[in-house]
């Protein structure tokens, strides 16, 4: 294979090299040449300055506000462009430091926005079934008594049994165990746990605001739920958990491209 | 070569787009994903049940809760809240017997990070002294780090942080901190079980005085990322509220603010003035109406809803007073009796009144709610599970009742002084964020100081006691004003249909009161507190315009009450016997719970430890719910904040 003759002059590599860096430097922010005494505050530069004033303050700056986040950002550059002319970004334990962890923070986030694949779910979901299972679900009528002793003779009597009055839903149909716990106490949906379905009514059970006897239509124990109705949930539980495993391995595959030898 | 210059750039620029892509979160999906299912959960008619939260919890970013020693986020924040297990930064496993159906979470917008930072920037990075001692302190010990914490806050309060500290370079870090914050938030929203809402609190504290709000935001990651939580050095209330309102032009979203404790605000936080002093706008009036509908009557630092010197005859007024009421946030300033009208919201509400009558628009005619202010992460608020008002004092710290407690360096409180925490209520059609924003931002919503009683208050005319046979819920909506409404005037006395349910789980109720205030023609104001309805009505005639007090079963060597005192609910449709036609008044319910064990009862039980002779006097408390006011008024009474 046979390159034309330019390819070769050592100029056109030179130029190339530097066309690289260039871009390069201009991706990461570098400024295109720290010797350059000539600062240029152009408009895309001053819209930057302006909108990052406006995400704080909730409205753009006036003019003199903006000139003096201008004359601020101007001052910080010369001395930046200053510094880097004397090197002092070299050998720096603070600048070492610090582009130490902007780049720890940039791998921790790159483990932290990996997107886990389904199987890596589906397999987490398996595993740790008890977390993602839904609430056992009850339907019934409840009758209140505020004595245990009025709510017997009431079901011993038969017949139509009227309850006594009490701010609580008589009926609940396919309610979550926790939004029954939440309006009629722990206690008492601990008894429901206890009874089963039936077409009579049964008790009485106690709440913490008296007695009740209930009517058990509905019982459903929790079930789990397929993967794709509480992915969310499992991606959170999923990185919560082995969030410390990611960033260290974020690092890790940063370090695998390293050779370190120590030398003894 | 410009070919050779092309694919260099090619190549570098779909290595950065790889790179970029590779980085980025992907909360488009998740919101486009919340979006729909936020849409399919059903709505009742009308809000049939409450919903409980917390809008007041910091977490490791918080720079205070951080340097009290703080380590968790907000992941675990919000594992908490939904009731899951998480271990405490002190160690300790904690899960809440009574999971939160939402939770804002407020870290402080100053200093985002910022002791996070600082304890972690290298030590020849900090020029000033001042700076490079809080690192070391910071680094130290735990007991050093909250010195250290303690000291930032008095000079903030003094306005005498370094500069390096307050020019630091820190927009960067911000928003990058912010962003993932709200990516994290928008992962654990669920519609319908639990909603995560993004907020942050504005700390205005000029000279020790507390004029913080929380913040709250009622959309997603794709608006609230564009913008940047508003710090408060060097800045005036005005200033957050054209904050609010550019973030609401800019981005068609909504968003509100919490005042809270203004119990050490030293009269500031609700002054007849506007903040320079001068006499207060209609303008200024109506925008802080429209921008701060709630307000936070109760949390761990204290309670504000009353104030003994302010209300004499009101014999429960003296709750949550105790160390708090000596002075500002940080003790720098005593308090004195002429400051005590702008510290409490009974006062701020009779205060709107007036101000009414002079502007035509009511600056305080806000709704109330309570939260916790905890700086552990963990929303806890009970008297049974407090977690501590930080890192500083969670359980393991076993004498924490006894301890001195002060945020600044001032002495003056101590450990028992702090209340267990508050819980906010919020009547909704559904657990979402726009429908509990909404609650919110309606006032339908209601303050507990920690137990969860059901608390439901109609206005209206000519309500009849006959209503609690039927349907009485959907009369009270169909025929009156709930809680945080506005009733206009119609010649005669107006009725209220309230109904208090005990917690659940908790305690018997003492009695349900009425507190009305009214204004003058004069511009003076009045207020009464009436007992509406208590338990054993028949043994405990009022005697003397009192209720005598219900009893107290409280075992205080084992910390331990029982239901034998008190009803499970009190119900009662009560009409105004002073109605004076033509008098603008507002009219809220406050709902005591029978005496029971306080926190620090349960610490002296649990590590064996013996409370000081104060802390022991105060060991006892009747714990109670503060509702949103309903307001009567002429043609036009005072609306709610709403949209535009």
């Amino acid at each position: 294979m046979t390159l034309p003759g330019w390819t070769k002059e050592p100029l056109v590599h030179f130029l190339a090299a530097g066309g690289l860096l260039f871009a390069l430097f201009a991706w990461i922010g570098e400024p295109v040449d720290p010797a350059s005494r000539s600062i240029v505050v152009g408009k895309e530069e001053q819209a930057r300055i302006a909108l990052q004033w406006e995400l704080t303050n909730g409205r753009p700056p006036t003019d003199a506000e903006l000139a003096a986040q201008i004359d601020r950002f101007v001052r910080d550059e010369v001395l930046y462009r200053e510094a880097l002319r004397m090197g002092l970004d070299r050998d720096d334990a603070v600048v070492r430091q610090r582009m130490a962890s902007k780049m720890d923070y940039l791998a921790a986030s790159a483990a932290e926005t990996a997107k886990p694949d389904d199987s890596v779910l589906q397999d987490w979901l398996e595993r740790h079934p008890t977390r993602f299972t839904d609430d056992a679900r009850f339907g019934f009528e409840q009758l209140y008594f505020a004595e245990r002793g009025t709510a017997e003779a009431a079901l011993a009597a038969g017949g139509q049994i009227r309850g006594e009055a009490i701010s609580l839903p008589v009926e609940e149909r396919n309610a979550p165990r926790s939004e029954v716990s939440a309006r009629f106490g722990e206690e008492f949906v601990a008894a429901l746990d206890r009874l089963e379905p039936g077409p009579k009514w049964q008790g009485p059970v106690q709440s913490g605001f008296g007695w009740h006897l209930v009517r058990l239509t509905e019982k459903r124990a929790g079930e789990v739920p397929p993967l794709a109705e509480v992915r969310q949930q499992v991606e959170n539980d999923w990185r919560s958990a082995t969030a410390e495993a990611r960033r260290e391995e974020g690092y890790r595959i940063l370090r695998d491209g390293y050779d370190v030898q120590i030398e003894k | 070569m410009k070919r050779i210059l092309g694919i260099g750039l090619l190549v570098l620029a779909v290595a950065a787009g790889g790179w970029w892509l590779f980085l980025r979160d992907d909360p488009e999906g998740v919101a486009a994903k919340l979006a729909e299912a936020e849409a399919a959960v059903p709505l009742t008619d009308y809000p049939e049940r409450v919903y409980w939260g917390d809008t007041h919890l910091h977490t490791s970013i918080s720079f205070d809760a951080y340097g009290f020693g703080n380590r968790l986020g907000a992941e675990d924040a919000l594992r908490f809240a939904m009731g899951e297990e998480v271990t405490s930064t002190t160690g300790i496993k904690a899960k809440l017997a009574r999971p939160l159906d939402f939770l804002v979470i407020s870290d402080h917008s100053d200093g985002m990070g910022a002791l996070q930072r600082l304890a972690e920037a290298p030590r020849l990075l900090l020029s000033d002294p001042t700076m490079q001692k809080w690192h070391d302190m910071l680094n130290e010990s735990p007991q050093q780090s909250l010195r250290a914490t303690s000291e930032i806050i008095a000079a903030a309060a003094a306005g005498t942080l370094p500069d390096q500290m307050l020019n630091s370079d820190s927009d960067g870090p911000t928003r990058d901190l912010w962003t993932e914050h709200l990516a994290i938030i928008d992962r654990y929203d669920r519609p319908g079980t639990f909603t995560a809402l993004a907020g942050f609190e504005y700390s205005l504290l000029p000279e020790g005085n507390n004029l913080h709000r929380v913040v709250m935001f009622r959309d997603g990651y794709d608006r609230t990322t564009q913008v940047l939580p508003f710090p408060s050095l060097e800045t005036k209330v005005e200033d957050l509220w054209a904050y609010m309102e550019g973030y609401e032009k800019k981005t068609g979203g909504q968003v509100l603010a919490m005042p809270h404790n203004s119990n050490v605000s030293n009269g500031l936080m609700f002054e007849t003035t506007m903040s320079d002093g001068s006499p207060m706008t209609a303008e200024y009036a109506r925008r802080r109406a429209r921008h701060e509908p709630v307000v936070e009557a109760t949390q761990i630092k204290g309670d504000s809803e009353a104030h003994p010197f302010l209300s004499p005859n009101d014999e429960f007024a003296g709750f949550g007073k105790s160390g708090w009421s000596i002075g500002n946030l940080d003790a720098s300033h005593p308090a004195t009796d002429a400051m005590q009208g702008g510290n409490y919201i009974r006062e701020a509400l009779k205060r709107g009144l007036s101000l009414e009558q002079q502007l035509g628009v009511n600056p305080y005619a806000f709704g109330l709610i309570g939260s916790t202010d905890s700086h552990t992460s963990l929303a806890t608020g009970d008297e049974d599970n407090f977690f501590g008002k930080h890192t500083g004092n969670e359980p393991s710290a076993k004498d924490r009742a006894n301890a001195p407690q002060n945020l600044g360096t001032r002495q003056g409180r101590f450990g028992w002084n702090y209340l267990a925490g508050g819980y906010a209520a919020a009547w909704a059609r559904g657990n979402t964020r726009a429908e509990i924003f909404d609650a919110f931002k309606r006032r339908e919503v209601y303050a507990t100081t920690g137990p969860r009683m059901v608390v439901r208050v109609f206005g209206g005319f000519g309500f009849t006691p006959d209503m609690f046979e039927g349907d009485w819920v959907k009369a009270g909506y169909s025929r009156g004003v709930p809680m945080g409404g506005n009733l206009a005037d119609e010649g005669k006395a107006p009725s209220f249909l309230i109904s208090a349910l005990k917690d659940p789980d908790g305690a018997h109720l003492d009695r349900v009161q009425v507190v009305k205030g009214w204004v003058n023609p004069d511009g003076t104001t009045g207020e009464k507190v009436y007992d509406v309805v208590w338990s054993d009505m028949d043994k405990r005639a009022m005697a003397g315009g009192k209720v005598p007090l219900v009893g107290d079963t409280v075992d205080r060597a084992k910390a331990t009450y029982t239901n034998t005192i008190g009803a499970p609910e009190l119900r009662s449709v009560w009409t105004d016997p002073d109605y004076r036609a033509g008098q603008s008044a507002f009219y809220y319910v406050r709902v005591l719970e029978i005496p029971t064990p306080r926190w620090t009862l349960f610490d002296a039980v649990r590590f064996g430890i013996k409370l000081s002779a104060d802390a022991l006097a105060d060991g006892v408390a009747q714990e109670r719910a503060y509702t949103s006011p309903i307001w009567l008024g002429p043609a036009k009474a005072p609306k709610p904040a709403t949209q535009g």
